[in-house]
């Protein structure tokens, strides 16, 4: 797993219930802004369905690098730590870690016990959706990148 | 002013909430779907309820025993002739689910502050960070009566079988079983979709404003007596997904309309819809 997610789970797992939320409550803060260029396009394609709240995903590859950009509403402050989180922990990974980031990640941060297993069950579709992006975003790029081949007929 | 509630001291406003923050009569109960507003900021001196860590049994899928609900108010400092007053996100809909709680259990003295979190914080009313605190009470939890509020799976089997007023609080979806899920919801799937045979659909938002509040008393007439043609002494259940929203439908109909005999499926479609052979119905 990359090291930044690593950290993040370290660090929430160790902590007890209140400083979960605290730090839950950290990413939701410091979830950075959309860039301009992606704030255009909140629509229906890039919005994650499998959450409770309007959350908007973008994946963009850096040459074989991961680049994730999300919104999620300030009124839901679970939902927009957690992609915050995972924006964190996620970003500048390659397109083979981000695949295999485990599908208990949310029960090793300890976040089940903080959040009760019906909202933890929602996060898990954000979770599913960026990889499902990642996936498609590498599989464009490789395509894009043999492009000049197919042409040739 | 227009006609007012059947039971119009149940639902009280941010200013009556706002005047009543240190009365010691008072608990103020934050309870929300997103479990980390409350830290965020809430009501000051409010306290947090949460509907599935603090009401919900961890093994079996029902509600914590008389024991447990009495250490629950006793360590928020809620005393038998406490007045508590709910309120949350989502114009109200996890509030209402846990004064629909606290009637199960007997406590006498429940309000819901109409709005909400969403029009306290729309005021510009102050929030705190401080985590409340209040000095252990004696709680004894009295009798409840869940029988009169609480419908069970073969309760709502006969009930639908005798072709009693039955609302289906879900979305259009939901109800037809074009969607198995709740459109941002799929985490709380069922097996089968539909809604159960002879249900009306009314989805809960129709009982509420934009801001929050609650419909006037003329305007829940005219959606459950005139256009549902229900009769305030009718024997109805309202179900939903979880009893979340129906208990929202509840409080409504039984507390601003004066219905008498309202009750809550709170097994709810996630029961029915997995249940084995149960009649299901699917369309509009």
């Amino acid at each position: 797993m990359p090291a930044a997610l690593d950290e993040i789970i370290a660090d929430l797992s160790e902590s007890d219930r209140q400083e979960r939320i605290d730090l839950l409550i950290d990413f939701a803060k410091n979830l950075p802004p959309l860039p301009e260029h992606l704030a255009k396009l909140k629509d229906a394609s890039h919005r994650v369905e499998e959450c409770q709240s309007p959350v908007y995903l973008f994946v963009e590859m850096v040459r074989d690098r991961v680049a994730l950009y999300a919104d999620a509403p300030i009124e839901a402050p679970t939902v927009r730590g957690f992609v915050s989180l995972l924006i964190e922990g996620l970003s500048g990974a390659t397109v083979e870690e981000v695949l295999k980031v485990p599908g208990d990640l949310i029960e090793r941060c300890a976040l089940q016990e903080v959040l009760g297993m019906l909202r933890v069950r929602g996060l898990s579709g954000v979770l599913r959706r960026i990889k499902g992006e990642v996936a498609r975003a590498a599989m464009a790029r490789a395509e894009n990148l043999s492009l000049p081949e197919q042409k040739r007929f | 002013m227009g006609k007012p509630y059947a039971h119009p001291e149940v639902l009280v406003s941010a200013d009556w909430v706002q005047d009543h923050l240190k009365d010691p009569k008072v608990r103020i109960v934050e309870s929300d779907e997103d479990l980390l507003l409350y830290d965020v900021g809430h009501v000051p001196d409010a306290v947090r309820i949460d509907w599935q860590g603090d009401l919900q049994d961890q093994i079996i899928r029902d509600y914590i025993n008389s024991e447990k609900f009495s250490e629950l108010c006793s360590r928020n400092g809620i005393a038998g002739d406490t007045t508590v007053v709910f309120y949350g996100d989502k114009s109200n809909w996890w509030a209402c689910y846990a004064f629909w709680a606290f009637t199960l259990f007997g406590h006498k003295h429940c309000k819901v502050m109409n709005g909400g979190r969403k029009l306290w914080i729309d005021q510009g009313r102050p929030l705190s960070t401080e985590p409340s605190r209040y000095p252990a009470t004696k709680y004894v939890a009295a009798d409840g009566d869940e029988a009169s509020i609480r419908a069970f799976r073969e309760e709502v089997l006969a009930h639908a079988k005798a072709g009693k007023p039955l609302i289906d609080v879900r979305s259009p979806k939901e109800f037809t079983g074009e969607l198995l899920h709740m459109e941002e919801y799929p985490q709380e799937g069922s097996l089968r979709g539909g809604h159960i045979p002879g249900a009306r659909n009314v989805p809960w938002a129709r009982a509420v404003n934009e801001d929050g509040t609650f419909k006037s008393t003329e305007e829940l007439i005219a959606l459950y007596q005139d256009e549902l043609g229900l009769k305030p002494t009718d024997d109805i259940v309202a179900y939903c997904r979880i009893g979340e929203r129906s208990s929202l439908t509840w409080f409504v109909l039984t507390y601003l309309l004066g219905f008498s005999h309202v009750r809550n499926y709170d097994g709810s479609w996630t029961e029915w819809g997995n249940l084995v052979r149960v009649p299901i119905a699917r369309g509009a």
